[in-house]
């Protein structure tokens, strides 16, 4: 099913139906939240200094949905913490609004792989923490946590405490918990990564409701070439050792998405490319290992 | 893999499975022997003399002629020494026993005055048994009177001793030292009293362990008597020296926790406090506490202080350490969380640092009370000894080992079951920790191993009932 049909036209990806670029369109009229611009980022080691992150520059519109992929080493996740404030650019900058932003805050949400769940609040109160540490108090506060909860069918759970839940159901609410703070753009850093595979699928598709009726920007690292065409409406792909933009891709696959798609023709091609551009030929053949045969004949199982 | 009914292990089970669970009733029976084997080793060796018992412990004791070591009942001489110790007895009295039968009551002999005084002496050997069967007081051992009369007794067979018994080559002597004396008086009169040497009953006792190993019930027995003994004058109560005893180690350990953990935690959360304080933190625990005694008694005095002082500086050097390692070991990305959700510097020390390491922490402040009972017997060495390292102290130097162990099992117990407590505390204080669904705690269920074990065999005895209470179980 995944296999590459040999007739597709290498550049298939970029042809767009009219619905589509009238989308795109539309998406780039929109103001950008979040501006990227010539951002570096290098670590000191003993052997030198080594860079991560080289002339990063990109926007991401209101309301966009932004998947940020590339192969392993590439700095997709040094990018995202500097973007959430948790590490400092060797140099640019990142704007928000228009505005420049240094260190941690609320206006940047950010859900992490790793379940970052305080496991001595129950669900509620981890949903309510975000205001609380803004000094909000009161009723309204919790009857905004209950709604956020609701929004992400947790309303059975929210008196229970984290490790009452299952890995999906403490994604849910770290999602609810980031969202709870009104962000103006959400950062996701593989939220779905230690998933298993089916609840993995049932949680894109919850992302994917939850993006359409809030007024969120998200922007998403995944390693998941599934994941970032179902999702994105552009993906930026980035190249490992120094990570630089390799290249932004808008993907062709009409909205609203559905599993129904991973067979289209667009799917396929987007998925191409990003292969292409992460598993460029000359790598994938070095990586080929000698297969000896340890079997008796007879046994075939082909 | 579990089969049969409500998830029972087969009876195939293997006991030894590397890393397998044991089930339920097995953890709970083994958790009992734990127990158990300590206390059944304690018992044979005390009960079963072929096992050890290397010392015959004295019933009825004996001079030698010109030996100065004296043995009197109660005394312990190892088995190798004790025939010697009888042969030695039978000697002299076969240079005694012709004297004995051809004297004349009414010729004083020369040294009649010397030998009445070494007779007193035979009479008062049988003191020890007497006082064992219940005839005499612990007052009355010198009362030559009543032991007079009790020789006249047995002599004549009108009460027969029976725990101790007398064997019968002492009842022999008894009765030839009785004919001899009735001859003088019937009965005592320190004046006609007889002087020609009696014959020294001989040495009588029984194979025993050495005094260190006391059997279990004179451990309890003398434990009773000792926690139910009354206050006296310089002498407080058991109860009082367990109280004092106990607000040393946890005054000591309550003030390093008031200030170690702050400072723990702080270490834990600022590098700056880290690198300011734990370096020479990390050299002083080198030190051992008990050399800082004298030091510690010249400062804060006489009394209770230098004592607590000693707990607090045996605990606060590991406490500060262990908690801050404890804080180090919260999950770091709670902390970045925290920040993307908008928390400032305060507000992550207050509402993520502090409550993200309180389980952990309660735990380690277990570990350190445990810690700080172990300074307790050099604390209470501080300065005046008191408490029950006091009562330790003199009781082991009268060799009263009977006395000490109930005093070492309590401080045992104290520790132990505080801890116990502890542990099943945390389940309710932290509701959100794995830990708190847990099962019943395995020595809770040991406690209750046996009344259930009786209670399940109860409702077997009834068959009819049985079925039913096993279903209602079930639902």
């Amino acid at each position: 099913m995944t296999t590459t049909e040999p007739a597709l036209h290498p550049l298939r990806y970029l042809k767009q139906s009219p619905a589509v670029r009238e989308r795109f369109d539309a998406l780039k009229k929109r103001p950008v939240v979040l501006s990227v611009r010539n951002l570096y980022k290098t670590f000191p080691t003993p052997g030198g200094s080594v860079t991560a992150l080289r002339d990063v520059s990109f926007d991401v519109y209101r309301r966009e949905f932004m998947c940020v992929i590339g192969p392993s080493g590439c700095g997709k996740s040094t990018l995202i913490r500097i973007l959430a404030g948790l590490e400092d650019a060797s140099d640019g900058e990142v704007l928000l609004d228009g505005n420049p932003v240094s260190g941690p805050g609320p206006d940047r949400g950010m859900v992490f792989q790793s379940y970052t769940l305080f496991p001595w609040l129950t669900v509620k109160q981890n949903v309510m923490f975000g205001p609380r540490m803004a000094g909000k108090r009161g009723a309204t506060v919790e009857s905004e946590a209950r709604q956020w909860i609701e929004l992400v069918g947790l309303s059975r759970f929210e008196n229970s405490y984290p490790h009452q839940l299952s890995g999906g159901m403490k994604q849910r609410v770290a999602i609810a918990r980031a969202l709870a703070n009104r962000p103006r753009i959400l950062l996701m850093d593989e939220p779905f990564g230690a998933l298993d595979a089916q609840t993995r699928c049932q949680m894109q598709s919850y992302l994917l409701q939850i993006w359409k009726n809030l007024d969120i920007t998200i922007l998403f690292i995944t390693h998941d070439l599934d994941e970032s065409a179902f999702l994105a409406d552009r993906i930026l792909v980035l190249k490992a050792n120094p990570g630089e933009v390799n290249e932004i891709i808008e993907v062709p696959v009409p909205r609203p998405r559905s599993s129904d798609q991973f067979i289209t023709s667009e799917f396929v091609a987007t998925k191409h490319r990003i292969d292409q551009l992460i598993h460029p030929e000359s790598q994938s053949k070095s990586d080929e290992i000698p297969f000896p045969r340890m079997t008796v004949e007879g046994d075939d199982v082909e | 893999m579990e089969t049969g009914e409500g998830g029972k292990k087969p009876a195939g089970e293997p006991w030894f499975a590397v890393r397998r669970e044991l089930s339920p009733q097995r953890a709970t029976l083994l958790t009992v022997f734990s127990f158990a084997l300590p206390l059944l080793v304690w018992c044979a060796f005390s009960y079963l003399p072929f096992l050890w018992h290397p010392d015959v412990r004295l019933e009825i004791s004996a001079d030698r002629e010109n030996v100065t070591t004296v043995y009197v009942a109660g005394d312990r001489v190892s088995r190798e020494f004790f025939p010697e110790f009888q042969e030695a007895v039978r000697a002299g009295n076969r240079e005694i026993e012709g004297g004995l039968v051809s004297f004349d009551p009414e010729v004083d002999p020369p040294n009649g005055s010397s030998v009445r005084r070494a007779n007193k002496k035979v009479l008062r050997h049988l003191a020890p048994v007497l006082v064992a069967n219940g005839w005499l007081t612990e007052e009355q051992t010198k009362d030559d009177g009543a032991i007079y009369d009790a020789w006249r007794d047995i002599a004549t067979g009108a009460r027969i001793p029976d725990s101790p018994d007398l064997d019968d080559e002492n009842l022999a002597i008894v009765s030839k030292n009785w004919s001899a004396m009735s001859r003088v008086s019937p009965t005592y009169d320190s004046d006609r009293f007889i002087s020609v040497p009696l014959l020294s009953l001989v040495p009588q006792g029984r194979s025993s362990n050495p005094d260190y190993l006391p059997a279990p019930h004179e451990v309890v027995v003398t434990g009773f008597r000792d926690f139910t003994a009354p206050a006296e004058a310089e002498r407080p109560s058991m109860w009082e020296r367990v109280g004092h005893s106990v607000r040393i180690v946890f005054g000591g350990f309550a003030l390093a926790m008031l200030v170690g953990v702050p400072l723990g935690v702080l270490c834990g959360t600022y590098p700056v406090f880290s690198k300011l304080l734990e370096p020479f933190t990390d050299f002083f625990r080198y030190m051992p506490a008990p050399t800082f005694s004298t030091l510690l008694v010249a400062i804060f005095l006489a009394n209770d202080a230098p004592k607590i002082a000693l707990v607090f500086v045996g605990t606060i050097f590991q406490l500060v350490l262990v908690v801050a390692n404890t804080t180090r070991g919260l999950d770091l990305p709670l902390l970045e969380a925290a920040q993307t959700l908008g928390a400032k510097q305060r507000q992550l020390l207050t509402s993520v640092v502090i409550p993200g390491i309180l389980p952990n922490l309660y735990n380690d402040l277990r570990i350190l009370l445990g810690w700080a009972w172990t300074w307790l017997v050099i604390a209470e060495l501080v300065g005046v000894k008191s408490g029950l390292t006091e009562f330790i102290e003199t009781q082991g130097r009268w060799r009263n080992f009977d006395s000490v162990y109930p005093v070492i099992i309590l401080i045992g117990m104290i520790g132990f079951f505080t801890d116990q407590v502890l542990a099943v505390l945390r389940r309710f204080l932290f509701p959100w920790t794995s830990e708190a669904a847990a099962k019943a705690n395995p020595i809770i269920r040991a406690i209750f191993f046996l009344p259930n074990l009786l209670r399940r065999a109860a409702a077997d005895r009834l068959p009819y009932e049985a079925p039913r209470t096993r279903q209602a179980e079930k639902a």
